[in-house]
């Protein structure tokens, strides 16, 4: 909620669909998602690009949503935690966090939950710490990590369970 | 139902992003609201000019402390001690980030603009930071008020609680050795995720609508109802849910008032969320402390007496300052015995922000200073610390000196249970034998014991909890309860529990939850009360209910009541189980027989049933607490001599909540606390200068991320029990075990390396010794 600047319509392709936002330069992916589309799953901690709560996916790849500017997403393809569920069904990573005890005051889980769910979809198999770095840039407060840690690597083994017993 | 791992019930909502947290809630015409602060650390407001301001095209509104009224508010507000401070800062600031006007303007660039152009003439007066500075005679006052009954010639004491018993003299001249130290905790802060935020929205009704994120809605109603002068009804606070709060959302912020009535005064909705840098620069961090421990131990190592004096900075306003030293006197006097005492407890005003309540709420502080003190006594002794520990641990049915009892405490268990599981001796040994025979080596493992005891719940505002259960026609039940979720799992907690009182699933119940105007009063998610206070509650709705039930499908069935039992939403009579009516045929009856009555049950619960009120904060004397939980904890960590860098590698909890009634819940409660420990012992420190904050950002303050994560094992004592229709007995989990683990880590550190830490964060030199080519 800033002062009017001069804005442009811009098209921003989120979860699969397309937005056409006014959008002034200076605005943050964040920004953007939070004040003008009512995306409000993705959160704001910090503002500075420090506890990955904000974290979204920029063609797949985990972003701070806070510190990159909404022009910088135009043309590519941007996933939220709003896009995570398909037709109201939990993915495994989702399913995982709940059943693992993963979530306390759940205001880290949607940045977290798209740094594990970037890591799983491009690493089949990571090691504990491998998944220990991965979310190395989302702070949470609650949990210790413990069973956030806990909930990755029990769906990192069911899908390579899954996938060898095809 | 009790007893299981149930997953916590907002798992989904928080899951999917569709949670809403209080920055989450947006209106259409929303002002923005932001804050003047102080600039000073002490100084006289002589005029605060706020025409050129009020000029700014799109600014609403811009509020002092003369629109603020006359009324002040504080954590503790008694007779002893009166509230102190104002929600505006009114004739003078006293700490650097004090909030002097707030401006609510269309956006949040035009509510800067404004503040900017706000020019406040201020006459600067002397500042003192440091607590031995400030007691000093020729220390400024920072504020005009005296304890009547301070006989110490010590300026700037916000508040003093004393507590002696026994001979300590006499104690002291018997000794075999005596120990005196002094150990300093440093100041930190909660960092909960979702920062401060509020919206108030007063509607065309005249009611005043809160959106905050707090630790329970009756106290800060109470708050508003008071700093606004508007009755209770004509406030509301809402449910959202909390992104964490750690004891640092309780307070009345100035926010919340200043949002409040600046829409009062527009009639449109008003949000302010606090920028991080303020969070760590401004608002209410933990309390640092230092204290002195004095201790007199026999031969065999039996605590004989103690003299201990604590000093805690309280800020520039009491805030919580006056609770925490009268806590540091009770988490000295739950794990042991001490025959002989004399305990004082200060709290300084200093030119700092104000303190709040953070975890464990003076129990890291203390812990950290009497156990770190026990290994350094047992040591001189050529005892274990272990075996000092056992000799001096309070057992079961033992009288605390304040007349309450630990019950059934499962102390010694917790101790031998996690000595056991860990082998602790064996690597206790090990680690000490290794250091005297190879000193250059630079990696080393280390171990360490720490033992603690909480308080269950006690008395203040608001006391007590209230609940509501009401059937629908099928049987399935809808609660009221005013208890607010921050995290911890207190929706989850009470399901559980309606659902094993009326033998239903989890989805047949839904909550209405944390709002003032649709649930009965709570207790809060604060005084590690909510899980006993509000879940005896819950439980006596529940059975109230089902007592309702029975009574409709005894008719039924035509048999007594105390022949029927329910499962699987149907009531049978227990000798003949093929005989049965549904709930739903029970209900319909009950609201035949009884006038169109659809079954509501209520319930209610308070601690500490005969006290009038808690504790005093001036003695100490008076009953505290209904239960105590215990636990010993082990920590193990791994030292690098070379840089000084410590990792804990693993920690261990053995612990006496009573019972788990979720133990999923319990582990992520003890997870959280280990971590936060953790960074306690090694890294976090809110760094000031003067009054300023020099490290105001996460990565600044070092809070562990998930790369330093520390594998945790758990043991459960199980000392109480949970049965069908009586109140139960659990004890507290939620910041009990954040102590015993920080000292466990001190005296790992110890165990590994011969250095001693008195201060927090523990601070290992590197030392090129350990160089190696």
């Amino acid at each position: 909620m800033k002062k009017k600047q001069k804005e442009r319509l811009i098209k921003l392709n989120i979860n699969n669909k397309e937005y056409s936002v006014l959008v002034e330069d200076r605005d943050t992916l964040l920004e953007v998602l939070r004040d003008k589309l009512m995306l409000t799953g993705t959160k704001d901690a910090c503002g500075m690009g420090e506890c990955g709560a904000c974290t979204v996916l920029l063609n797949g790849k985990p972003v701070l949503s806070c510190i990159i500017l909404a022009l910088e997403a135009r043309g590519k393809k941007i996933n939220t935690i709003e896009g995570l569920t398909e037709e109201g069904t939990l993915t495994d990573l989702q399913k995982a966090f709940i059943e693992y005890g993963a979530i306390q005051c759940g205001y880290c889980t949607p940045g977290m939950l798209m740094s594990a769910t970037a890591l799983l979809n491009t690493k089949i198999e990571p090691t504990r710490d491998e998944i220990k770095k991965a979310i190395e840039g989302n702070i949470c407060r609650c949990t210790g990590y413990n069973k956030i840690i806990d909930a990755i690597e029990a769906v990192r083994d069911r899908r390579v369970k899954d996938k060898n017993d095809r | 139902m009790i007893g299981k791992r149930i997953p916590r019930i907002d798992g989904p909502a928080k899951a999917t992003g569709s949670a809403k947290y209080t920055t989450d809630i947006y209106f259409p015409d929303m002002l923005v609201a932001k804050m003047l602060r102080s600039p000073l650390p002490h100084a006289k407001i002589l005029n605060i000019d706020i025409s050129k301001a009020k000029r700014v095209p799109g600014v609403k509104a811009i509020i002092t402390g003369k629109d603020a009224w006359d009324i002040k508010h504080g954590f503790v507000e008694t007779p002893r001690y009166p509230a102190d401070q104002y929600c505006l800062a009114n004739d003078r600031v006293r700490y650097i980030g004090e909030e002097v006007a707030c401006v609510a303007a269309v956006d949040e660039d035009t509510a800067l603009e404004a503040i900017d152009a706000i020019h406040v003439d201020y006459e600067e007066l002397p500042a003192v930071f440091d607590i031995f500075e400030a007691i000093k005679p020729d220390a400024p006052d920072i504020h005009e008020f005296r304890l009547p009954d301070l006989t110490e010639p010590y300026k700037n004491v916000g508040g003093r609680c004393a507590n002696s018993y026994g001979d300590v003299e006499q104690a002291f001249k018997e000794a075999y050795l005596i120990r005196e130290d002094r150990f300093e905790s440093q100041l930190r802060t909660h960092c909960y995720l979702e920062p401060q935020a509020t919206v108030a929205y007063y509607d065309i009704n005249g009611k005043l609508n809160v959106w905050t994120s707090s630790m329970g809605v009756f106290r800060k109603r109470m708050h508003l109802s008071k700093t606004l002068s508007l009755p209770s009804n004509r406030i509301r606070i809402h449910k959202t849910y909390v992104g964490g709060a750690f004891g640092g959302k309780i307070d009345l912020f100035s926010h919340e008032f200043c949002t409040s009535l600046i829409s009062i005064k527009t009639g449109k909705p008003v949000k302010y969320v606090a920028e991080r840098d303020e969070i760590f620069s401004y608002f209410r961090h933990g309390q640092p402390m230092v204290i002195d421990l004095k201790t007199a131990v026999a031969k065999d190592g039996t605590i004989l007496g103690q003299k201990v004096r604590c000093y805690n900075s309280c800020g520039a306003y009491r805030g919580s300052g006056v609770v925490c030293i009268f806590l540091c006197w009770g988490f000295l006097i739950i794990p042991y015995r001490i025959p002989n005492l004399d305990y004082i407890g200060y709290s300084i005003y200093t030119n700092n922000p104000v303190r709040a309540p953070q975890r464990g709420h003076g129990a890291p502080q203390m812990r950290f200073a009497v156990e770190s003190q026990m290994d350094i006594i047992a040591e001189e002794l050529g005892m274990d610390p272990i075996e000092i520990r056992l000799k001096n641990a309070r057992r079961k049915g033992e009288i605390l000196p304040n007349g309450d009892t630990v019950k059934n405490a499962g102390l010694i268990e917790c101790i031998e249970e996690a000595v056991k599981k860990i082998d602790f001796k064996n690597k206790w040994a090990k680690n000490i034998e290794d250091r005297k025979n190879d000193n250059k080596k630079r990696i080393r493992r280390g171990i360490g014991l720490g033992i603690s005891g909480y308080f269950t719940g006690t008395l203040i505002y608001p006391n007590n909890s209230a609940a509501i259960i009401k059937f629908n026609d099928d049987g399935t039940v809808k609660c009221h309860t005013g208890a607010l979720d921050i995290g911890q799992g207190a929706e989850t907690i009470i399901t559980q529990i309606i659902a094993e009182e009326l033998s239903l699933d989890v989805g047949d119940i839904e909550l209405i939850s944390g709002d003032t105007d649709t649930t009965p009063v709570d207790i809060g998610s604060w005084i590690s009360g909510l899980t006993y206070v509000t879940g005896n509650a819950v439980k006596k709705a529940a059975i109230d209910a089902k007592n309702q039930l029975l009574t409709s499908a005894a008719k039924i069935l035509d048999v007594d009541k105390s022949h029927l039992e329910i499962k699987d939403k149907k009531i049978f009579i227990k000798e003949n189980p093929d005989k049965s009516v549904t709930f739903a045929q029970a209900i319909a009856r009950h609201i035949r027989d009884y006038k169109g009555d659809p079954i509501i049950g209520k319930g209610f619960f308070r601690g500490l049933k005969d006290a009038e009120h808690g504790p005093s904060l001036k003695n100490a004397k008076g009953a505290w607490s209904d239960s105590y939980a215990f636990d010993a904890q082990i920590a193990e960590v791994e030292v690098d001599m070379l840089t000084g860098k410590i990792r804990v590698i693993k920690a261990l909890t053995a612990h006496d909540c009573g019972f788990p009634i979720n133990p999923l819940l319990v582990e992520c409660q003890i997870d959280g606390q280990v971590s936060m420990a953790a960074g306690q012992a090694l890294s976090e420190e809110v760094i000031m200068k003067n009054g300023i904050t020099l490290n105001p950002s996460f990565l600044e303050y070092k809070l562990p991320l998930a790369v330093e994560m520390i594998e945790n094992d758990y043991i459960d004592i199980i000392t109480e029990e949970y049965k069908k229709d009586h109140h139960f007995i659990t004890k507290e989990v939620g910041e009990g075990y954040v102590s015993a683990i920080l000292a466990a880590i001190a005296n790992a550190v110890y165990n590994a390396s011969g250095f001693r830490a008195k201060k927090l964060p523990i601070t290992l030199k590197p030392d090129l010794k350990f160089l190696t080519t």
